[in-house]
C-alpha cells in the first residue's frame, strides 16, 4: 500500500505545461529519487505536493487522505515536511529558533494562553525543546545552537533546514537537492542521514537530486523527468540504462 | 566579560536572562514607583506620555518589528481607542468597562484593516493601512452625533469605583500599570510559539507556511493584538489630554509611532521604551535648540518634522539597529575592554534584508 500516490498530476503556467500527467506511488520507508535535467519540472512537482501550487489536473493522496485541495499550512500537519532548493530559513533567528519553528504543527495553545505564558505553554515549549535537542544530536548541530542563521556557511544552513523539517516529525520528507552546494565530506554525511531517517526515524523520503552517485547509493527507486513528463521509473540501474533518459541528458 | 553557561532549557525563554538582569529590572521598577515622589510635576507628566507611547509602541513593535507588517495606520487605532473611551464615559459607562471596550473595538478595527494584509506586503501594505486610517478619521469627523465631529470631546478624569485619578501621580500609576502589562504581554507572545511564527512570517512566508504556520490567522492575530494595545494607549491618551479632537490623530502620529520603534531598535523589546522616550523628548530638545538657532531657521513651522526626518535618516544610514543597538555596543565595549573591535558586534540588519521593508 503506497503511502503517497500521485495520479495524473499536471500544472500549467499560461501556455507552459510545467508538469504533465505524472503518476507514481511511494511505498512506506522507501527512498524515492526524482532526477531530470534543469527545467524538467521536479521542483514544480514538489511545490504541487506541498500545496504551494494548485495542480490543474490530477490528485494527490497521502496516507489514505486526499490532500490535493488542503491549505498549504495543513500539509505539514498531515505529516509531510520539506526543504527548499535555495535554502529558505528564517535568517534573523538562531538555529535553535529555526528548529523550534519546525515544531509549530504540534502546538495546541491559543493566543490568550500564549499571551499569559501559562504553565501549559511552558510545558509545550519544554517538550518541543527536548525533541529539537534530539534533532540537534542527530545532525550534530550542537555548536551552532545559538548562532544566527544569517552568519552560517552554506553547508551548515543546508543541514539546519533539514533539521527544521525533521523537527516537525513528518512521516514523509521531501528533500529538494539535499547535496547541492555540499562538499564531498558533507555529501557523505547526507547519505548516512538519509539512510538513518528511514531506518531509525521510520520516514519515507522523496528527494530531487542531481548527484547520481548519491542517488544510486541510497535510493530504492528513481523517477526520471524531462519537460514536465515522466521518462522512466524503476531502480537506479534500470533508469540509468534507459535510452530515453540518456537522450534527455545528452541530447539525441 | 560574562560567560553564560546554561544548565536548563527554561533559560532560553525565561523572562529575565539571569539574576543580575532581574536585579536591574527590579531596581528600575523601584525607580519608576518612586518617580512621583521625587520628580517635579512637569517631568512626571512627560513620564506619563512616555508610558502611553510605550503601550502604543508595544503594539506596533509586535506587528512591524516582529511580524514584519508595516503599518502607517496606527493613528487610527489610537483615535478609535480615545474616542471610544470618551464617548462611552460621556454616557456614564464606568472607566474600566469603557477602557476594555476601547481595546476591543480597536482590535476589531485592526482585524478589518488587517484583512488586506493577507494579500499585500511592504509598501503596498503601508499604503493600504494609511488609506484605512484616513477612512477611520473621516468617520470620526462625520459621525457628529456620537463623536461631536471636528469640535472634539471633553474627557473626564479616570474614575474607578469612587476613586478618582484627579492628580498626575494617580494617572501615572494607572499608565505605569498598563505599560508594564503591555510589555509583559508582548514579551510573552514573543517567547511563545506565536511570536516565533510571526518572526518566521517576517523572514520567509513560504517557509513559515510550509512549516505549518497559518499565514492568515497569525497575521490577523498580530494586527488585532497590535491594534488592541494601540487602542488602549489612545484611551489613556484621551484621559491625559482631557480633550480630544480628530486633528490630534493625523498621519503624523502614525509616522511618529513608526519612527519611535525604528529609532528605538526594530525587533527589540528595549527599543519600544527607548523609542518612546526619544519621541517624547525630541520636541523638548527642539524647543530648547530653537533659542540657539538663527531666527530664520527657528521660526520655520516644519522644524520639528525636519529634525525627525534627519534623525531617522541618520539612524538608517549609521545605526539601523537603533538606540538599542547603540546601548548594546556601549555595553559590549566596556565588558570587552580593552579588546573591543569595530566588527565584533555585527548584527544582521533584519529590516534591510527582509523584503517587507
Amino acid at each position: 500500500m503506497a503511502v503517497l500516490s500521485v495520479s495524473d498530476v499536471g500544472i500549467s503556467f499560461g501556455g507552459l505545461r510545467a508538469v504533465d500527467g505524472i503518476s507514481f506511488g511511494v511505498e512506506p520507508r522507501e527512498i524515492f529519487a526524482i532526477i531530470g535535467p534543469n527545467g524538467a519540472g521536479k521542483t514544480t512537482l514538489f511545490n504541487v505536493i506541498s500545496r504551494i501550487y494548485e495542480p490543474s489536473t490530477g490528485s494527490i493522496v497521502f496516507d489514505g487522505r486526499d490532500i490535493t485541495r488542503i491549505p498549504p499550512h495543513d500539509v505539514v500537519r498531515a505529516g509531510i515536511a520539506r526543504t527548499f532548493q535555495n535554502i529558505n530559513l528564517f535568517d534573523n533567528a538562531t538555529v535553535l529558533d529555526n528548529l523550534m519553528l519546525g515544531r509549530y504543527r504540534h502546538h495546541r495553545s491559543g493566543v490568550l494562553r500564549q499571551t499569559l505564558f501559562t504553565p501549559f505553554v511552558r510545558r509545550e515549549k519544554l517538550a518541543d525543546r527536548r525533541k529539537v535537542e534530539e534533532v540537534i544530536d542527530f545532525l550534530e548541530l550542537g555548536k551552532y545552537r545559538d548562532v544566527l542563521v544569517a552568519g552560517l556557511p552554506y553547508g551548515v544552513r543546508k543541514i539546519v533546514e533539514l533539521g527544521r523539517a525533521l523537527a516537525a516529525e513528518p512521516r514523509l520528507i521531501l528533500l529538494d537537492e539535499p547535496s547541492s552546494g555540499l562538499n564531498v565530506e558533507e555529501t557523505r554525511d547526507m547519505v548516512f542521514w538519509i539512510q538513518d531517517m528511514r531506518d531509525d526515524l521510520d520516514m519515507t523520503v522523496i528527494m530531487i537530486e542531481h548527484d547520481m552517485s548519491l542517488v544510486s547509493a541510497v535510493s530504492d527507486r528513481v523517477l526520471a523527468m524531462s519537460s514536465g513528463r515522466m521518462l522512466a521509473l524503476g531502480t537506479p540501474g534500470e533508469v540509468q540504462r534507459d535510452p530515453g533518459v540518456a537522450a534527455a541528458y545528452l541530447g539525441g | 566579560m560574562k560567560f553564560y553557561k546554561k544548565t536548563s532549557y527554561t533559560e532560553d525563554f525565561r523572562l529575565f536572562r539571569d539574576g543580575a538582569a532581574a536585579f536591574w529590572y527590579a531596581l528600575l521598577g523601584l525607580a519608576l514607583v518612586a518617580a512621583p515622589f521625587v520628580l517635579p510635576a512637569y517631568y512626571l507628566s512627560q513620564l506619563v506620555l512616555i508610558g502611553i507611547y510605550v503601550v502604543a509602541g508595544a503594539g506596533l513593535m509586535l506587528l512591524s518589528g516582529y511580524c514584519g507588517q508595516v503599518s502607517l495606520g496606527h493613528a487610527a487605532f489610537f483615535a478609535v481607542g480615545a474616542f471610544t473611551v470618551a464617548v462611552l464615559e460621556k454616557h456614564g459607562v464606568p472607566f474600566l468597562a469603557a477602557f476594555a471596550a476601547a481595546g476591543a473595538l480597536s482590535a476589531a478595527v485592526g482585524f478589518v484593516i488587517g484583512l488586506p494584509a493577507l494579500r499585500l506586503s511592504g509598501l503596498y501594505l503601508a499604503i493600504a493601512t494609511l488609506a484605512a486610517s484616513f477612512i477611520v478619521t473621516e468617520v470620526i469627523v462625520r459621525w457628529e452625533g456620537v463623536t461631536n465631529g471636528a469640535s472634539g470631546l471633553n474627557v473626564a478624569k479616570i474614575r474607578i469605583a469612587g476613586w478618582i485619578a484627579d492628580s498626575e501621580p494617580k494617572l501615572y500609576a494607572i499608565v505605569l500599570a498598563v505599560a508594564v502589562a503591555a510589555m509583559l504581554a508582548v514579551r510573552n507572545i514573543v517567547r511563545a510559539p506565536l511570536g516565533l511564527a510571526m518572526m518566521a512570517i517576517r523572514d520567509s512566508e513560504t517557509a513559515a507556511q510550509s512549516m505549518g504556520v497559518p499565514l492568515m490567522r497569525v497575521k490577523l492575530a498580530a494586527f488585532a493584538i497590535s491594534a488592541l494595545l494601540t487602542g488602549l494607549a489612545g484611551a489613556l491618551y484621551a484621559h491625559k489630554l482631557q480633550f480630544i479632537d480628530p486633528d490630534q490623530f493625523t498621519i503624523l502620529v502614525s509616522i511618529e509611532f513608526l519612527v519611535m520603534i525604528f529609532i528605538g531598535g526594530i525587533g527589540s523589546m528595549h527599543g519600544i521604551v527607548l523609542g518612546a522616550a526619544f519621541v517624547i523628548a525630541l520636541p523638548q530638545l527642539v524647543a530648547v535648540a530653537k533659542d540657539y538657532l538663527p531666527a530664520a531657521v527657528a521660526q520655520q513651522s516644519g522644524l520639528q518634522a525636519a529634525v525627525y526626518a534627519a534623525v531617522l535618516l541618520a539612524f538608517i544610514l549609521a545605526e539601523p539597529t537603533g538606540l538599542y543597538g547603540i546601548w548594546r555596543k556601549i555595553k559590549h565595549y566596556f565588558s570587552m575592554f580593552p579588546f573591543y573591535r569595530k566588527g565584533s558586534l555585527r548584527r544582521a540588519k533584519s529590516f534591510a534584508k527582509s523584503e517587507t521593508w
